[in-house]
């Protein structure tokens, strides 16, 4: 009696901790009217939308999101908010699934499909395998990847209805370790990462060159504290995308060290930097989103932000795909010259960089741009 | 390792006791790691070319005097340590050592490969790597608090018989309830005591769970840890995220500076000059211990966790004695909680990141003491702090291994200093009366 009255208190425990642990971001098929907690979200919901005026608002355009979920103020988010700008442009009808783990990847694309999705998004590059394989498997079935190419991961050829959104980062970066180098009193910049994968160190290497160059063209000897594109295989990492303690912990650490502009690649760990800045010794350069509109309250210690332009790039695929012009089997490689990514100033240090710096940095643009001065990172879209 | 045992497994069949195979293991690791300290850090490429050694002797972070740099030559320090190292193992290979002695003997080796390595990761010839030796260990302080916090909970839980797994959730319960009762109502410390609050409720959960429902405590702790992710990620993206000067925008902790004691050369800024919780929790560590071994309700504490049928029969109410202090555990674990929201400013999802099963770990390093528990959390906050500290030295060491410095430290510190280990003899067994 005792051992079945305990046992099933245990399991009724179990199964309430899994549910609950599951709610938090259980992969719901959500219309885009029951969620948008973004804060950001403008647009209608599928419902009105299908009422607009344009005649490609019955093309249905499909979202699954990569574990961090719509609301993760990275990547998801503006991926999620790209389909939606698409839709108050009355040029689509979006939806999305959410995934909360990775072997929700394959299920979801599944249910998709069989939901009459003109395009699938899947977002992120941990979504390659997935993606390829539904889409060798389902020929008819349009999809577009975010931060990946079109090739097939194993065998490495394009694949005809995959379009691949590539972002190369490293140029944003690039200005941004040349500001840095220019801003610095101390001659001392650091950079630390959540993990040493490719989409974080091509952030890292791009911030490195631009420090160097800098110290060439003015000859100086600014350092880079925590990475050197020459040593990859060492480097200074969080090993963590979520630990703020020891995101603050490093950066005191590089503060010591004499670094006064710290750049953090490594998602909300990353506020652990915004908040040992917050005493005074040190400026951040924010990644992957406008710190100053992503993060508001630490405004005051953003010099500047390197933003990836994946909202505005998920968007024009979108509406492109409605008006009839997919691209699959080939990718778009998005960088400095369209939108790809771009260094914003910070809204209230912004004013703090001298205007001189500010001609400089835009002229470096242009050279990156048209190809005078080249970016070395291995992590580079091919 | 590997290779010492193998080296004197021969010798020990041939000599006998057991006391005898450890003698050699232990003397014959003493002496590679004096060869690794020549060979690798003493005679390598980095200390050549009369590389020296520069430690900064300052914390830019903290206001204080300008402290000057320490310099002195790499090679001819570290060749020293290791020849110390050496001396030593071979000592402990040939003789019989009280065991002071071994125990003193082996605090030495570790402290001097531990100096050589640092000696050796800030050694440049040009001059220009430093090694900040009061951040490493100013760094050591601050992720020592949460660890020493929830390492306490475990400790008054497990000494009274109860499997505490659920620290990290605890810890996560704490943290999240700090920063939304301490943004709600604008006052850091009435969030800390929310989290407290919080860290006891979770500790309820579990005692009851464990005790009235008698629960297989390792499985129902990570059930708890859990339901506490799931819990705090949900309330934190549906509440806090599209909100955060509402829900989750704290003024992190200021530090009290100690006046005089602040001042002490070096150490001063790193001991006397932090926020109020690490003060707190290292007068927690002394408390506890005080109660645990020089109490009533220590001694019945411990006789509960040993031997829960003798102490009914004196007359000690076993079950109400575990409720309070599994609950008390809770309480303490939700401070460090609050420690790590605190030092922040705002709550992200699964920021602990595993420190609560690093809590758990020094509990059972620390033999289930709070001073142990103590020693475990500063040695493991050390080695991060020393892992991550280094990192930017440009060491011909893959970042990937180097973060790997604190659990091997962990592992070595356990087999040299540690060795076996007895929890109390009911722990995690439910007590039935009759």
């Amino acid at each position: 009696m005792r051992t079945t009255n305990m046992t099933r208190i245990a399991a009724t425990a179990a199964v309430v901790a899994l549910a609950a642990a599951g709610c938090g971001s259980k992969s719901t098929p959500a219309a885009s009217s029951s969620t948008s907690s973004t804060g950001s979200t403008s647009s209608t919901s599928s419902s009105s939308s299908s009422s607009g005026s344009a005649s490609n608002a019955n093309f249905l355009a499909c979202m699954v999101t990569d574990t961090g979920g719509i609301d993760d103020r990275s990547f998801n988010a503006s991926a999620w908010k790209g389909m939606q700008d698409a839709q108050s442009d009355g040029k689509a009808t979006v939806k999305y699934l959410q995934s909360t783990t990775e072997n929700d990847y394959v299920p979801n694309i599944t249910q998709l499909e069989g939901q009459n999705c003109k395009l699938i998004v899947t977002v992120g590059g941990l979504m390659a395998d997935a993606t390829d394989s539904q889409a060798a498997a389902k020929p008819g079935q349009n999809f577009a990847i975010v931060d990946n190419s079109s090739a097939d991961t194993k065998t490495n050829k394009p694949i005809p209805n995959v379009h691949g959104l590539e972002f190369n980062t490293a140029q944003g970066a690039f200005l941004a370790g040349y500001l840095a180098a220019a801003s610095s009193k101390s001659g001392v910049v650091a950079t630390w990462g959540g993990q040493n994968i490719p989409p974080v160190t091509i952030y890292m290497d791009g911030f490195w060159e631009g420090v160097q160059y800098y110290n060439t063209a003015k000859s100086k000897s600014v350092k880079v504290l925590g990475w050197d594109e020459t040593n990859p295989g060492s480097g200074t990492f969080a090993n963590s995308f979520t630990d703020t303690n020891k995101g603050k912990s490093i950066t005191d650490g590089f503060i010591n060290q004499g670094a006064d502009i710290i750049f953090p690649v490594a998602g909300g760990a990353g506020r652990g930097a915004t908040a040992s800045a917050k005493a005074g010794k040190a400026k951040v350069i924010w990644v992957d989103t406008d710190g100053c509109v992503s993060d508001n309250e630490d405004c005051s210690v953003f010099l500047a932000s390197v933003t990836k332009g994946i909202e505005t790039s998920v968007k024009k695929i979108v509406e492109d795909a409605a008006a009839g012009n997919y691209k699959g089997g080939t990718q778009d490689v998005l960088d400095l010259s369209n939108g790809g990514t771009d260094l914003v100033y910070g809204q209230q240090l912004g004013s703090s960089i001298p205007s001189a710096l500010q001609s400089e940095i835009t002229a470096l643009k242009a050279q990156i741009t048209s190809g005078a001065i080249k970016i070395k990172s291995p992590s580079q879209p091919k | 390792m590997a290779v010492a045992t193998i080296a004197a497994a021969p010798t020990a069949i041939a000599g006998g006791t057991e006391a005898d195979t450890r003698r050699y293991t232990a003397g014959a690791t003493q002496i590679i790691m004096g060869l690794v300290m020549l060979l690798g850090f003493g005679l390598g490429t980095r200390t050549a070319h009369g590389a020296s050694t520069t430690f900064g002797m300052t914390l830019v972070s903290k206001q204080g005097t300008h402290v000057p740099d320490w310099v002195f030559p790499a090679r001819p320090v570290i060749v020293a340590l290791a020849v110390v190292v050496v001396l030593l193992g071979a000592a402990r290979l040939a003789v019989q050592l009280p065991r002071r002695w071994r125990l003193i003997g082996t605090s030495v080796v570790l402290f001097c490969f531990t100096f050589a390595f640092m000696a050796w990761s800030a050694a440049d010839p040009k001059g220009g790597e430093r090694l900040i030796l009061p951040s490493v260990l100013d760094s050591m302080v601050i992720a020592a608090v949460p660890l020493v916090l929830g390492a306490l909970g475990g400790v008054v839980g497990e000494r009274s018989g109860v499997v505490n797994v659920a620290i990290e959730g605890q810890l996560l319960f704490g943290g999240f309830m700090t920063a939304l009762v301490g943004t709600a109502t604008h006052s850091l410390w009435i969030g800390v005591i929310a989290g407290v609050l919080a860290g006891a409720l979770m500790g309820l959960l579990l005692a009851v769970l464990a005790i009235r429902y008698l629960i297989e405590q390792v499985v129902l702790g990570v059930v708890l840890n859990l339901l506490a992710l799931g819990v705090t990620g949900f309330l934190f993206k549906s509440l806090m995220q599209t909100n955060q000067n509402s829900y989750n925008n704290l003024t992190p902790f200021t530090t009290v500076r100690i006046p005089g004691l602040a001042s002490i050369w070096v150490i001063g800024p790193v001991a006397f000059d932090q926020p109020l919780i690490v003060y707190i929790a290292v007068f927690l560590v002394m408390l506890v211990h005080l109660g645990l071994f020089h109490t009533r309700w220590g001694l019945r504490t411990r006789a509960v966790g040993e031997h829960p049928a003798a102490a009914d029969t004196v007359g000690v109410k076993v079950l109400r004695l575990r409720y309070r202090n599994v609950m008390l555990g809770g309480a303490f674990a939700g401070l460090g909680g609050a420690w790590l929201v605190g030092n922040v400013g705002n709550f992200t999802e699964n920021m602990t990141n595993g420190k609560g099963f690093i809590a758990l770990a020094a509990v059972i390093f620390g033999r289930w003491s709070p001073f142990g528990a103590l020693a475990a959390a500063a040695l493991f906050g050390f080695t991060d702090a020393l892992a991550s500290q280094t990192s930017s030295l440009q060491l011909p060491i893959p970042s990937d291994l180097l973060t790997t410095l604190p659990y091997v430290a962990t592992l070595f510190a356990v087999a040299g200093l540690i060795g076996r280990v007895r929890a109390p003899a009911a722990d995690g067994k439910p007590y039935i009366k009759g």
